[in-house]
Parts: C-alpha cells; sequence; structure tokens
C-alpha cells in the first residue's frame, strides 16, 4: 500500500512539474495578425536571429479580432488592429503603452505616420503598413472609363463585381458617393444611403475580404473594390488589372501593431516591432504584401517597379491629406445588421 | 394470476436485467465527461448568453431580456434560415439519390472487392475539407479546367459562370457530404440477408417490387442515419457556402458565425443557435419518430 502511495505522489509531481514547464513560455511570442499580411519568411527570420518562437494566430476583420480578445479565448502578445480599431482600444483601456527605449528603429518612420490622430505620438500602436481601398479593373474586358464608385456600380457590371465583405467599408463608399463624411455613420445618414447600397449591393457576384484577387485573377469577376495591396498584387501578375481611387473620396487604413492589455511577453512584443522596423526587414514586408510602406528607411530600398506599382503608390498623392476611418462605437453592429439584410435576395 | 402476469411483464421487460454495478459506469466516465464537458455545459452557455445584451466593443453584458429572439423572429433571419433550409434538403436528397446505388453496390459486392471501394470512399477525408474545397474553386472558374475542357472539346463558345452560384454551393456541399450518405446506408446493405430477398423472388415479386418492400424497409435504418448525417450539418455549414457562393445570400451558419466574428454580438448569435438547435431536435424527433412508426 505504502509503495503504491509513493507512486501516487511521484507521479503527481511529475504532473506538477510537467505543468510548471508548460506555463513557462517566455520564449514563445503569441502573434494574433491579419490573414495574409505577416510573411512567413519574416517570422522564420526573426525566430533565427533570436531564438523567440512565434505562434500566429489568424483573423480576417478588426471585428474578430475583437471579439476573440475581449472573450479571452488566447494569450495573445501582439496584435494587429487598424486606426478605427486602435483608437477604440486605447479609449476602453485595452492596450499597454509600448516603451520607446525597447523600439530604437521607430525612427524610420516616416513623419506622418508618427502622429496619426488616432494615436498621436505612437504611444500604443506602431504602423504596420498603410493602404487605400480603390476600384481595381480588367482593362481588357472594362472598357468604359473607371473614375468613382458610380462607374463600377452600373447594369453592364452586374454579377461581374467583387466587393470587400466588411460593411464598415461598404457604407464608407455610399457614404462618400453621397457627399457625406465617411465617419458620420448616423441613422438618417444610413437611411439616405440605403437604396443606393441595395441596388449596388444586388449587382455584386463575390464578398470577399481575404483574398478579392482570386476571383478577378481567376476571370470570375471583371471589376471590384478592394484593398490596395491586392490591387498593386495584381498589377504585378499581370499590368491588364488597373488600379483608380474613388474620385467620390476614399480613405487611407493604418494597421498597427499593439500589445493588448495583459500580454504575458511585452518585451518579445517589442523585440518583434522593432525587428519588423528594420529597412531590411520591412523591405521584406513590402516585396509579398505590397502596400503602401510606412517605413520611410525601407521605402528608400524598394526596387523601381515596386515604388511605381500605382496601387501601391499612387502617384502625386498627398498621405497628409487621406481621411481615416474614426472610432464609430455601437453603429457596428448596425450597419452590419443593414449589409446583411442587403445580402438577402 | 396477476402475479403471474406481472413476472411474465418483469422477464420480457428490460427492468428484469441484472443491475448495472459500478463498473459500467466507471468505463463510461470518459464519454460523459466529455458529453459534460464539451456538449452539455458549452449549450448551457450558449442558452444563458443568448437572453443577453452586449456593448459597444461586444462584451457580454449579463442583463436578461428577451429581446434577442424577438429580433430572431424577424423576416429577413427567418428568410436567411429557409434559405439553409432549402440548401440542406437539396444537398440531402441529391446525395440520397447519387448515394445510395453506390452503398448497395459496394454493400453486394464480393468482400475482397468491399474493402477497396469503401477505402475509396474514405479517400478524400484524408485531405481537409477546405484544401478540396478550395481544388473545387480552380475547376469551377472561369478560367479553370472545367470551363477550359468544355471549351476545348467545342461544348461552349463562352465560359460558364460556374463559381458564386447556387449550383456552386450545392455541389460544393453534396460532394463534402455523400460520403457520410453512403457509409450508414452501406452498413445496412452489408447486413442484409439475401435469402430474403431470393424468397421475394421465389415467391413472385417483380424487382420494383423486391426493392419497395424488401430491400427498402431493411436498410431504412442507414437511410435515416445518412439523411441526419447530412442534413443536420449541411444546414450550419458556413465554409463551404462562402467560399463556393460567394457571400451573396447568406446562410444561417455565415450568419451566425458573422454575429460571433465580424458584428460583435454574441448574444444574438448564440439566440440563432439556439434556435437551430431547436430544429435539429426537432429532425431528430422527426426521424426516431418515423423510424418507429416503420417498425410498427
Amino acid at each position: 500500500m505504502k509503495k503504491q502511495t509513493n507512486i501516487l505522489i511521484s507521479a503527481a509531481c511529475a504532473g506538477a512539474l510537467l505543468l510548471a514547464g508548460c506555463g513557462k513560455k517566455d520564449d514563445m511570442l503569441n502573434l494574433f495578425c491579419w490573414t495574409e499580411y505577416i510573411p512567413q519568411t519574416v517570422i522564420d527570420k526573426f525566430t533565427k536571429e533570436t531564438g523567440i518562437k512565434v505562434a500566429v494566430e489568424n483573423y480576417s476583420s478588426n471585428e474578430e479580432m475583437l471579439a476573440k480578445l475581449l472573450a479571452g479565448g488566447g494569450d495573445y502578445d501582439l496584435i494587429q488592429p487598424s486606426e478605427y480599431t486602435v483608437e477604440a482600444m486605447i479609449k476602453e483601456d485595452l492596450l499597454q503603452p509600448l516603451d520607446h527605449a525597447k523600439i530604437p528603429n521607430l525612427e524610420n518612420l516616416a513623419p506622418e505616420f508618427r502622429n496619426m490622430p488616432f494615436d498621436p505620438g505612437n504611444k500604443y500602436s506602431v504602423p504596420w503598413m498603410a493602404g487605400f481601398v480603390g476600384i481595381v479593373y480588367n482593362a481588357e474586358t472594362v472598357t468604359t472609363p473607371i473614375v468613382g464608385y458610380n462607374d463600377v456600380f452600373t447594369p453592364a457590371h452586374a454579377g461581374r463585381i467583387v466587393i470587400l465583405d466588411d460593411p464598415r467599408e461598404i457604407v464608407s463608399w455610399g457614404l462618400a458617393t453621397a457627399g457625406i463624411p465617411i465617419n458620420d455613420v448616423t441613422d438618417e445618414n444610413l437611411a439616405k444611403i440605403t437604396p443606393m447600397l441595395r441596388d449596388w449591393i444586388s449587382k455584386v457576384k463575390v464578398f470577399d475580404s481575404d483574398s478579392p484577387k482570386t476571383s478577378l485573377s481567376n476571370g470570375d469577376t471583371d471589376i471590384g473594390v478592394v484593398w490596395s495591396g491586392e490591387g498593386a498584387i495584381l498589377f504585378n501578375e499581370n499590368p491588364k488589372f488597373q488600379w483608380v481611387l474613388p474620385a467620390e473620396g476614399f480613405h487611407m487604413f493604418v494597421d498597427s501593431l499593439a500589445v493588448p492589455k495583459n500580454a504575458r511577453n511585452q518585451d518579445l512584443a517589442e523585440q518583434f516591432i522593432n525587428f519588423i522596423l528594420r529597412p531590411d526587414i520591412s523591405k521584406m514586408i513590402s516585396a509579398e504584401f505590397p502596400y503602401f510602406n510606412p517605413n520611410a528607411a525601407a521605402r528608400a530600398l524598394l526596387t523601381d517597379a515596386e515604388r511605381n506599382n500605382p496601387a501601391s503608390y499612387p502617384p502625386g498623392l498627398d498621405v497628409t491629406k487621406a481621411q481615416i476611418f474614426r472610432d464609430i462605437g455601437g453603429q457596428g453592429s448596425k450597419i452590419d445588421e443593414l449589409i446583411t439584410s442587403l445580402k438577402v435576395r | 394470476m396477476a402475479v403471474a402476469a406481472a413476472a411474465a411483464t418483469l422477464a420480457s421487460g428490460p427492468s428484469h436485467q441484472r443491475r448495472a454495478g459500478l463498473g459500467p459506469w466507471f468505463c463510461l466516465t470518459p464519454m460523459l465527461g466529455w458529453l459534460l464537458l464539451f456538449v452539455i455545459v458549452p449549450t448551457l452557455m450558449l442558452l444563458v448568453v443568448s437572453f443577453c445584451e452586449r456593448d459597444a466593443l461586444g462584451r457580454v453584458i449579463y442583463n436578461f431580456n428577451l429581446q434577442n429572439y424577438i429580433r430572431a423572429f424577424d423576416w429577413m433571419w427567418l428568410k436567411i434560415l429557409g434559405i439553409s433550409v432549402w440548401y440542406a434538403l437539396l444537398t440531402t436528397v441529391i446525395c440520397l439519390v447519387l448515394g445510395y446505388p453506390v452503398a448497395y453496390f459496394i454493400g453486394r459486392s464480393n468482400e475482397r472487392v468491399r474493402g477497396l471501394l469503401i477505402m475509396l470512399v474514405m479517400i478524400p477525408f484524408w485531405t481537409s475539407f477546405l484544401i478540396r474545397t478550395y481544388a473545387w474553386i480552380s475547376i469551377l472558374s472561369q478560367d479553370g479546367l472545367l470551363n477550359a475542357a468544355l471549351m476545348g472539346a467545342r461544348l461552349t463558345s463562352a465560359p460558364i459562370g460556374f463559381m458564386y452560384t447556387p449550383f456552386a454551393v450545392v455541389l460544393g456541399l453534396v460532394y463534402n457530404f455523400l460520403p457520410f450518405m453512403i457509409l450508414p446506408i452501406y452498413t445496412s446493405v452489408e447486413k442484409l440477408d439475401g435469402s430474403l430477398i431470393e424468397a421475394a423472388y421465389d415467391l413472385g415479386a417483380r424487382p420494383a417490387r423486391v426493392f419497395g418492400q424488401v430491400i427498402l424497409p431493411l436498410t431504412q435504418p442507414g437511410i435515416a442515419a445518412g439523411i441526419l448525417l447530412v442534413f443536420v450539418p449541411a444546414i450550419a455549414m458556413f465554409a463551404i457556402t462562402t467560399l463556393m457562393g460567394g457571400g451573396t445570400n447568406p446562410t444561417i451558419g455565415e450568419v451566425i458565425q458573422n454575429q460571433f466574428t465580424k458584428a460583435r454580438n454574441q448574444p444574438f448569435g448564440a439566440a440563432l443557435g439556439v434556435l437551430l438547435l431547436i430544429i435539429f431536435i426537432f429532425s431528430l424527433w422527426l426521424s426516431t419518430k418515423f423510424r418507429r412508426s416503420e417498425e410498427e
């Protein structure tokens, strides 16, 4: 009997040791980021140089990320929210202030990205990539001039359109077309643009935020309103894919890196931020995901082809004048229901 | 006399069986624990959350009321549910029509071939269904393999838009769920007593009658199981419908997933989930009732 007890005790000790071992996750960075946004090569290089392992989990919208974060599903050390979500999270005290002493490469950022209105002075967030939402079209099949949203949602293009599956985006295009500031998401303004959005959505073939380029490059759609990075990839694939910033108005998104409150490994997260701010690393990111790189030092390293891609770096654009999304609070679920109702045919 | 009758019922009834000791319960513990942890507790959580509210960021506020259910009975959500049930029904019927002959053929073939054929049915499971769905996209897209073949054979002059249509959705669903129809029917067919079929023929029945009055009733448990295994998951499926349907005409699975992620409205998603659960329980009840009336 005594022998049995001894075995039990030693088994329990072994278990406890094992648990303690698992609990010690000092060398693991838990990254929660967008799909198709952080190249695996960059993550591998980070692990190789620092010895820090990286666990990656993906999401496909800010809302999804927030939902998971708030549900407490995972222990994330580093997240990748867009500007309006950074603003909401700062407001709700969900982000950890960054220690700038640990991120000396911050100075590589272009000055216009050092002091964005959603997070003045980069206190909580560091821009990863910026970009625009605009129109991409196949110039072989679309021969009419394309200037703005109204040229996209025409009867001629019905059933040939792909747009982002993102209610906030769709609503902002409608507001811009109606001449309303894109952050004025009030009930009256929504009512005003609803008939137009209903007409637009009835002509859409595919809703896709993750990879809208797929249906364009497969030939299932001819024209779309998509992320500029997707437009840039399509242009690189085949120059027949033209990029247009809508004349009615467009916005710039700034996807940033931030550390959620109570993150276990803030130190590792800051190491990662500093790593991706290195010009040579940031250049690798640009090569795979050709968005607008906020890193001035890295932009200097780009090839001419990369810099002259009209979707990545629209010619003659003044970034400081681009509109950005602001936090709209609880209106989010209202616009989600609106767009869902318009999708039901 | 009364005592004898009681004894007789006791003898034939299940209550006569030896009372189970602790042993069987001990053996069942892993399964009961699993059920409790991963079915009963989550379902209760879903039920509780479905009566709650949420704040601007989507955090659940434990303020109990019926508003989510009132909202769920809006025409729009019911229509979405209707579309999903219709897709699932169509998928089930097509799977049954395609799967039954296959299952019958496999079940009646000789034993050496049988193992091989069942293996062939199972092989698709070795690859993730998402990858197989992406494969369908490259087959069906406008610049895809099918259109290239059709145009190469001069069957059509312009590419046909197969993708992002109800056709593509149902095709994706049928493709993924067909094995779940074949396998249970196969097990019923395998157990089929060949002498009963021979007897039916000996008594002068024609093939149609043999099938309708002997084979079909005997394989009915397999059919019922197949229908359940296809219909229930097909209603709630969201990945295939999003990828193949392009997000137009959302299904209830997509909407619920959306409530838990993009819309950040867990309580409403939970309420829709509970309604779906009620539909599942109802269809389960219907199928057991159907089976029982068949047996009588």
